[in-house]
């Protein structure tokens, strides 16, 4: 009864998580401006988040990219959110476009969009100089996990795994 | 005293708009969002007057002030048509006035999608008000870009920058290249009135391939250059190389085991001064697992090992962009760093060739964008010349009383 119960509450928030990224994608990217990481992670308070930062100027994130798209085919639970740091805003459509061709275009999106990055970097932590790829894992308790550079692809997959087991 | 430091800034704020409206168009800012590059890249011609190469979206602008950066004169376009400039955070276009005070501009535009660029240079040989056809700065179109050019102490043009001939030969190949390739030009003596650069020569494979360069000069034909290596196991530290003459780079010697093991290009490159007395001065950011952030360190002389990196500031305040200026065995050494609100230029100074530092100080803050804070000197003043999106272009002369 239990996991009756698990699972089709897990299939309704699947379901409005679904809804909601529709009706999100129209505007997607989001700009990415003072405060929205306060909102972006207000809005995913409370449950398990994967943030990935790339950006259209960076090479290793562009290779990259296509490997969260087939995490994201193979785990519909990896509740993904990624965010174009770059710290020249990039127009929509080329930040659209890249997405896409990575199987990641149903994700929530984000991007950069204030050329006084300093303040958006240290929003997000002091201490980050702008490297990209950089990955933060964000637990249902708000425990984070930094994983800088080229994410280690198994490491995501165990947290998501251990994500599920303590939720249950 | 942080009243006394937020009155200051306020003061300093409030004086922006006023200093802006003698700009014009030389300094304008762009959208909040624009793609384009924001740079002002300084020189001080033998007349002692000061003149600033402006990158924006679709041209570099030359124009020039007698008053020390407060009002400037009309600002001339190198091109006649609109170009695709590099905008990348680390790339600037190069300025430079030659002993005969010809204006010698270099650039580098996007030649596709993909962040090839290809580097020009011309020259103006009446005073700014035309410049000469540009010229490719090597035959070779594959890519280059974050060129760096000076004049050495014999008056002869000097070019580096980092090239991918190498790197897209080998990746074709199917066999791995990390970075690209550091290559150099001297510019043809016979000195026609565009600025050709002769010969290319890659001195190393394997160099970082988007951090700006750091030039100084040990000597007539002798360059000195400080950039991002990519050591074995694709450790990014820096490196340091002294020409032994014109055509002969002597060895990679590295600065600093910082051990940043990094498959990226982190767009922040070093920079680097020689003193009166050989002692070499270098400033570059890492994010190795050995130190992160902005360090400083010197090296008694070309051959001598550099001591131990020192830390400008803590990596809590994303300290950036540093500049390093000798006049004699004066040392100047300024970067940027943010704190919470204003990004700000902090300056320290050195009265014994690096051996000892005064405490850093505040000399600018900006609340918005800004360009790399640059060192300049004009005799033994150095000057500060920054340019930020809300106070336009400022030139602040540093010293004791500052």
């Amino acid at each position: 009864m239990r996991r009756v119960i698990a699972a089709s509450l897990a299939l309704a928030l699947g379901l409005s998580a679904v809804i909601a990224l529709r009706t999100a994608n129209a505007d997607q990217p989001a700009r990415f401006e003072r405060g929205s990481w306060h909102a972006l992670n207000a809005a995913h308070a409370g449950r398990p988040t994967v943030i990935h930062f790339w950006g259209l100027t960076c090479g290793p994130c562009i290779v990259e990219l296509p490997k969260w798209g087939r995490l994201l085919a193979e785990r519909p639970d990896l509740p993904l959110v990624l965010v174009a740091a770059d710290p020249l805003p990039q127009p929509a459509a080329q930040v659209n476009g890249t997405l896409e061709r990575a199987g990641l275009d149903k994700a929530e999106s984000w991007a950069f969009a204030d050329r006084f990055y300093e303040r958006l970097r240290y929003e997000i932590d002091p201490a980050w100089s702008g490297e990209l790829p950089r990955t933060v894992l964000v637990a249902a308790d708000g425990t984070r996990t930094v994983l800088p550079g080229v994410a280690d692809l198994s490491k995501v997959r165990d947290w998501l795994d251990q994500q599920a087991r303590s939720s249950r | 005293m942080r009243r006394l430091v937020l009155s200051a800034l306020a003061a300093m704020a409030l004086a922006g708009p006023a200093k802006a409206q003698h700009q014009d168009h030389a300094t304008k800012a762009f959208a909040a969002d624009a793609r384009e590059a924001f740079t002002a890249t300084p020189a001080f011609g033998p007349d002692g007057a000061l003149w600033i190469a402006r990158g924006t979206a679709d041209r570099v602008l030359v124009s020039r002030s007698t008053d020390l950066g407060k009002t400037f004169g009309a600002p001339v376009s190198v091109t006649a048509d609109p170009i695709n400039l590099d905008w990348g955070p680390d790339s600037r276009p190069q300025l430079v006035i030659d002993r005969n005070g010809g204006v010698v501009v270099s650039y580098a535009i996007f030649q596709d999608k993909r962040f090839n660029g290809r580097v020009y240079a011309t020259r103006s040989t009446d005073g700014g008000s035309t410049f000469a056809p540009r010229v490719p700065i090597t035959s070779d179109s594959t890519s280059q870009r974050f060129q760096t050019i000076g004049i050495d102490p014999a008056g002869r043009l000097f070019a580096a920058w980092i090239d991918k001939r190498n790197a897209a030969a080998t990746l074709a190949a199917g066999k791995p290249y990390p970075g690209a390739a550091l290559a150099y030009a001297w510019a043809d003596a016979g000195a026609d009135k565009a600025a050709r650069f002769v010969d290319t020569q890659l001195a190393f494979d394997n160099t970082c391939e988007c951090c700006r360069l750091g030039l100084a000069f040990a000597g007539p034909g002798r360059p000195a250059l400080l950039f991002r290596n990519v050591f074995d196991g694709g450790v990014r530290d820096h490196a340091v190389v002294t020409f032994a003459d014109p055509k002969t780079p002597g060895p990679l010697r590295r600065v600093s085991t910082d051990d940043w093991k990094l498959d990226a290009c982190p767009h922040h490159g070093p920079s680097l001064a020689i003193a009166s007395d050989g002692s070499y001065h270098a400033a570059w950011f890492t994010g190795g697992s050995v130190r992160q952030g902005l360090f400083y360190a010197r090296a008694d002389n070309a051959d001598a090992p550099f001591g131990v990196p020192r830390a400008l500031s803590t990596p809590d305040r994303q300290p950036a962009r540093p500049s390093v200026q000798a006049v004699g065995t004066v040392i100047h050494l300024a970067w940027k760093e943010f704190d919470g609100e204003k990004a700000l230029v902090r300056w320290q100074l050195s009265s014994d060739g690096g051996r000892t530092w005064n405490p850093p100080r505040t000399v600018a803050a900006t609340g918005d964008a800004s360009d790399h804070p640059l060192l300049i000197a004009r005799g033994t003043q150095v000057f500060l010349s920054w340019l930020t999106k809300d106070e336009g272009y400022r030139l602040i002369p540093l010293g004791e009383s500052t």
